[in-house]
C-alpha cells in the first residue's frame, strides 16, 4: 500500500475541514485512506519552526509522496529537506515567485501542487475595507513577518494604497499573543484591520473574530472561517477547492504520473463572504454593491 | 489395400460435397451479414459521434454565449456623464454569478473606460482612460460580439477576451476577460460512451479545454497540443464524418469534430476505437462464432451423412470380396431400407445360389470320379448322395482287360505305353459314358464297370451286354492297328449279374464306390477266362438277354473260387449291330 506523508503546520482539529477536502480529492482519484493508501501525518500544532524537523521525519520514512498543504512555509520546508520523491503542495502564494516551481505550466523537478489566489488578492481586501470605511484615511495591515509571502504582499498592498489614495500602517503578528494589542490599537484609532494572506491568521480565524467583536473593529481576512465565526468579512481563495485538487494530484501521482507533467493549478474561485450581523454590531451597513458581489451573506 | 483407398476416396468425396453444400451457403450468408452489420454499425457510430460532437459544441457555445448574453445587459442603457452605481452593482453581481469572468470593463460611447471590476486586481471607477483604440472595442464595433485569440495567463491558464457592443453607439461597450479553464466543468461532464470524451481546440489548434485540466494548463506548449491538432487534421473539415486517428498515448481512436461558431473553435469528441467498434467486434464475433459452430455442425453432418452413405457400400464391398474369395456362406447385412438393402439382398441371394452351385459342383466332381456324368448329374439333382450309401443291389459287373499287354508294354518306351493306354481308356471311357455305366476301378490294362448301381437302370443286363459289345468293337479297332505293328494283343470281357453289396468305401477324402460279392468274383473270373474277342457272360445275364442278343452256349466251365462248373455263355460282338444305349439311368 502506498504511503502519503502529510505534513501540516497546524493541529488536526483546526485542519479538519481542509483534510476532509483533501480526502475528497484523493477519493476522486480513486484512493481511500486505509483501503488502498496509508497516510503518515505530521502535525506541527501551530509551531511553524518545527516544520523542517517534521519534513525530515517524512524524508527519513521514505514515504511515496509528501503532501504539503496550508502554505508556502510547509512546501518550502519539504523542498528544503531535499526530498526525492514527489511533493504536492497547497498554498496561497505564488509558487513561481517563491521559487518552489520553475513555472506554472511546467513545474519541473518533483514538485507540483495547487495555489489558491489568497496572496494575490490581498490588495482586494484593502480595497474592500476602503470601500467599507471610505472616510478612513489610514488603514492598518496585519502581516506575519515569518511568512515567506509577507514582503510581496506588503509591496502589493502599498501600491494599492497609493492607487486608492490612503495611508497604510503595517503591524506585525506572528504569535497569538500579538493579536489583542493590534485590535485594541485599531479600536482606539477607529480604523479597520486588513489581514494579509497567511495560514497562521487563517487558522486562527475564531480568535480573530472574537477579538474583532470584542473591540468592535471592522476587519477582513482571507478565510471564510472569519465571518463564519462572527468576523465582518473575508476575501480569499476557496480552500475546499484547493485542498481537494491537491488530493486529486496526490492520487494521480500515486497512479504513476510525474509531478513535472502536472501544471500547478490556480484556484479560480475567490470567495467574498460578508456577515450582516457583524456589520450591524459594528453599527455599519453593507452597500448594495457589497451584497450583490458577496458569494455568501451571513445574516 | 487398393479397395480401402477407393473406399476412402468415395468417403472424402461425399464428405467434401456434403460439407460444401452446408458450409458454403452458411459462410456466404455469414460474410454478407457481417459486412452489412459492419456498415450499419459504422453508420450508427458516425451518427452517434456526430450527435455527441454537435451537442458538445452546443454546450461550449452555450458557455461562451451565456457570458456574452450577460455582458449584453451592460449595453442596454445610454451612458451619462454621472458615475453609474447601478452598473457597478450589476458588474459585481456578474463577477459573482459568472466565475469564469476574471474581470470586466465598461466603456462608454466616447470610448472611455468608466468602470473596471476584477476578481484579483483593484477595481477602477471612472478612470476615463481612453480605450477607443482598444482592439476589443474596435472589433466589437464592427462585429457586435468580438472574441480575441486565446492567450495563456502566466503561460498556463487559457484566457479569452470578449467584447460586446449595444445596438447603438450611446450604450457603449463591455470588455470582459474570461478564464477558459472554467470550461472544464462543461467539458468534463461530456462523456462519450464509457471512456470517450471531448476537447476543444482554438483556430491555431491549441488545446483550450480537456477533461484532464493539467493538459490545458500546460499552456501553448507545442508538444501537448500537437497530438490533438493531429486528430483535428485527421478529421479534416468539421462535420465530415468520423475519422480514425491516434491519441497522445498512441491508442487508436474514432473522432468527430464540430465547429463552435463565434470564437471559431473546434470541438472534437473522441472515443477509443476499441470501444467505438465494440458493437462491431461483438457482432463480428457473434457471426464468427455462429459460423464456426455452423461449420463444425456442417462437418459433423457431412461426416455422418457420408458415413451413412458409404458404410453400406463398404459393407457391400467387403461382402462381395468375401463372397468372391469363396466364402459363400457370408451374408451382407444392410438394414438401410433403401436401394443398398435391395442390392445387399441381391448379393445375398447370389451368394446363396453360388453356394448351392458350388456344392453341386463339388458333389458332381466327386461323383464323376466313378459315375457317368449324366448319372452323376442325376444323383446330384436328387439332392443328396444317400444313393451312394451301402446297400444290397442286383448289379451287373463287367470286367475287361487286354491280353498280352505286359509283353507289349515291355517292348515300348514308357511314354508310348501311356499313349497307348490313354487311347485305350479313351475308347472304353466313351463307351462307359455312353451307356451310363459306373466305372469302379482301373488296374493296369483292366477295369471294372458296374451297371444298375448306384443308379438303377432299365434292363441292366442288356445294357451291360451292349456296353461289352461296344467295348469289344472299339478296342478291337484299336488293337487291329497294334497287331499290324506286330504286337500280339488281345481284349476280353467278362460279365456277371447278381446280388452284391454296393456303396462307398474309403477314408477322409479318398472314397471309391465299389461292389462286393461273388458276382464280382464271377465276372472277374469270366474276364480272366475270356480269350481275345470274347465276351463271356453268366447264366443270369444270358437269361436276361436271351432272344434279344445272339447267345452262344459255351458249356460249363470250372471257374476258380466256385465249387461247381458254371454255365458260361458267349456273345459274338460281330453278330451284334451297332447298338445305342436305350434310355438313360432312371432313378426309381
Amino acid at each position: 500500500m502506498p504511503v502519503i506523508g502529510y505534513l501540516c503546520a497546524e493541529s488536526p482539529d483546526l485542519f479538519a475541514s481542509r483534510l476532509k477536502a483533501f480526502h475528497e480529492g484523493l477519493r476522486e482519484a480513486g484512493f481511500v485512506e486505509g483501503s488502498n493508501v496509508a497516510i503518515d501525518y505530521q502535525w506541527a500544532e501551530g509551531q511553524y519552526t518545527r516544520l523542517p524537523a517534521l519534513a525530515a521525519n517524512l524524508v527519513a520514512r521514505n514515504v511515496d509522496i509528501v503532501v504539503a498543504p496550508g502554505g508556502a512555509q510547509v512546501a518550502l520546508a519539504v523542498k528544503a529537506a531535499a526530498y526525492n520523491n514527489a511533493i504536492v503542495f497547497e498554498m496561497g502564494g505564488d509558487p513561481v515567485q517563491l521559487g518552489v516551481v520553475d513555472s506554472l505550466s511546467r513545474p519541473g523537478g518533483n514538485i507540483t501542487g495547487v495555489s489558491s489566489l489568497s496572496v494575490d488578492v490581498s490588495p482586494k481586501r484593502l480595497e474592500l475595507m476602503h470601500e467599507m470605511l471610505p472616510v478612513a484615511a489610514k488603514l492598518t495591515v496585519v502581516a506575519n513577518p515569518t511568512s515567506p509571502t509577507a514582503n510581496s504582499q506588503l509591496q502589493k498592498l502599498r501600491s494599492a494604497a497609493e492607487t486608492l489614495g490612503i495611508l497604510l500602517q503595517v503591524v506585525n503578528a506572528s504569535t497569538e499573543r500579538e493579536f489583542e494589542p493590534i485590535f485594541s490599537g485599531a479600536a482606539e484609532e477607529a480604523g479597520g484591520l486588513v489581514f494579509t494572506s497567511d495560514p497562521y491568521f487563517a487558522f486562527r480565524s475564531r480568535q480573530l473574530a472574537e477579538l474583532a467583536m470584542k473591540y468592535r473593529v471592522p476587519a477582513i481576512t482571507q478565510s471564510r472561517d472569519f465571518p463564519m465565526a462572527g468576523g465582518l468579512m473575508s476575501y480569499g481563495g476557496d480552500f475546499a477547492q484547493s485542498h481537494r485538487r491537491a488530493g486529486m494530484y496526490a492520487g494521480r501521482i500515486l497512479k504513476g504520473e510525474k509531478p513535472s507533467d502536472l501544471p500547478v493549478q490556480l484556484v479560480t474561485k475567490v470567495e467574498f463572504i460578508i456577515n450582516m450581523k457583524a456589520a450591524k454590531l459594528l453599527g455599519r451597513e453593507f452597500s448594495p454593491s457589497f451584497v450583490s458581489a458577496a458569494d455568501e451573506v451571513i445574516e | 489395400m487398393i479397395v480401402r483407398e477407393r473406399f476412402r476416396g468415395l468417403f472424402q468425396k461425399y464428405l467434401l460435397v456434403l460439407f460444401m453444400a452446408v458450409a458454403i451457403p452458411l459462410v456466404v450468408n455469414g460474410v454478407v451479414e457481417a459486412w452489412f452489420g459492419y456498415r450499419d454499425q459504422r453508420e450508427r457510430l458516425d451518427q452517434l459521434l456526430g450527435v455527441q460532437a454537435t451537442s458538445a459544441a452546443a454546450e461550449i457555445h452555450d458557455f461562451i454565449f451565456d457570458i456574452t448574453n450577460q455582458l449584453g445587459w451592460f449595453v442596454q442603457v445610454p451612458w451619462s456623464d454621472e458615475p453609474d452605481e447601478r452598473r457597478r452593482t450589476e458588474a459585481l453581481r456578474l463577477l459573482r454569478q459568472a466565475p469564469a469572468i476574471v474581470g470586466l470593463a465598461l466603456i462608454d460611447h466616447k470610448g472611455l473606460e468608466r468602470l473596471y471590476v476584477s476578481r484579483i486586481g483593484l477595481n477602477r471607477i471612472e478612470s476615463r482612460t481612453d480605450r477607443s483604440a482598444d482592439p476589443a472595442v474596435v472589433g466589437a464595433r464592427s462585429a457586435q460580439v468580438w472574441f480575441s485569440d486565446v492567450s495563456y495567463h502566466r503561460g498556463s491558464e487559457p484566457h479569452l477576451t470578449v467584447a460586446v457592443v449595444g445596438n447603438r453607439p450611446s450604450v457603449g461597450a463591455v470588455v470582459a476577460e474570461v478564464n477558459l479553464k472554467l470550461i472544464w466543468d462543461v467539458i468534463s461532464a461530456i462523456k462519450v460512451g464509457k471512456s470517450g470524451f471531448a476537447f476543444v481546440l482554438d483556430r491555431p489548434g491549441r488545446l483550450i479545454a480537456h477533461p484532464d485540466i493539467s493538459l490545458v494548463l500546460r499552456g501553448a506548449e507545442e508538444a501537448t497540443s500537437k497530438p490533438f491538432r493531429n486528430i483535428r487534421d485527421a478529421i479534416g473539415p468539421a462535420g465530415a464524418g468520423f475519422a480514425t486517428s491516434r491519441d497522445a498515448e498512441g491508442r487508436e481512436i474514432a473522432a468527430v469534430a464540430a465547429p463552435v461558431a463565434g470564437p471559431d473553435w473546434t470541438v472534437i469528441v473522441e472515443q477509443p476505437l476499441s470501444e467505438a467498434y465494440a458493437p462491431i467486434y461483438a457482432a463480428l464475433w457473434r457471426t464468427a462464432t455462429l459460423l464456426a459452430a455452423g461449420t463444425i455442425f456442417a462437418a459433423l453432418l457431412a461426416y455422418a451423412l457420408a458415413h451413412r452413405m458409404t458404410e453400406p457400400i463398404r459393407i457391400l464391398e467387403e461382402g462381395t470380396e468375401k463372397i468372391g474369395a469363396g466364402s459363400f456362406d457370408h451374408r451382407i447385412s444392410i438394414e438401410t431400407g433403401d436401394e443398398f438393402q435391395r442390392l445387399a439382398n441381391s448379393f445375398n441371394r447370389m451368394a446363396a445360389e453360388l453356394e448351392l452351385a458350388q456344392q453341386h459342383q463339388e458333389r458332381i466332381a466327386k461323383l464323376k470320379r466313378f459315375l457317368a456324368p449324366q448319372v452323376a448329374d442325376l444323383v446330384d439333382r436328387a439332392g443328396d448322395d444317400s444313393v451312394l450309401d451301402g446297400r444290397h443291389a442286383e448289379v451287373v459287373v463287367l470286367f475287361c482287360d487286354l491280353r498280352g499287354f505286359t509283353a507289349f508294354s515291355a517292348a515300348l518306351a514308357p511314354e508310348q505305353v501311356m499313349n497307348v493306354l490313354s487311347e485305350y481308356y479313351a475308347c472304353l471311357g466313351r463307351a462307359i459314358t455312353e451307356f451310363a455305366a459306373t466305372l469302379i476301378s482301373f488296374s493296369g490294362d483292366g477295369l471294372m464297370v458296374l451297371v444298375n448301381a448306384p443308379v438303377p437302370v432299365e434292363e441292366p443286363a442288356l445294357r451291360a451286354v451292349d456296353l461289352a459289345v461296344e467295348m469289344q468293337k472299339s478296342v478291337q479297332g484299336l488293337i487291329a492297328d497294334w497287331r499290324s505293328r506286330g504286337y500280339q494283343v488281345g481284349f476280353g470281357i467278362g460279365l456277371a449279374s447278381g446280388a452284391a453289396t454296393v456303396g462307398r468305401i474309403g477314408y477322409a477324402d479318398r472314397f471309391d464306390y465299389t461292389a462286393i460279392g461273388s458276382v464280382v468274383n464271377l465276372a472277374a473270373r469270366l474276364c480272366a477266362s475270356a480269350a481275345d474277342r470274347e465276351i463271356l457272360i453268366d447264366a443270369e445275364v444270358a437269361e436276361r438277354v436271351r432272344g434279344k442278343r445272339p447267345l452262344e452256349r459255351l458249356g460249363d466251365r470250372q471257374i476258380k473260387g466256385f465249387d461247381e462248373a458254371i454255365p458260361v455263355f458267349g456273345i459274338s460282338f460281330d453278330a451284334v449291330a451297332d447298338i445305342k444305349p436305350q434310355g438313360s439311368g432312371v432313378i426309381r
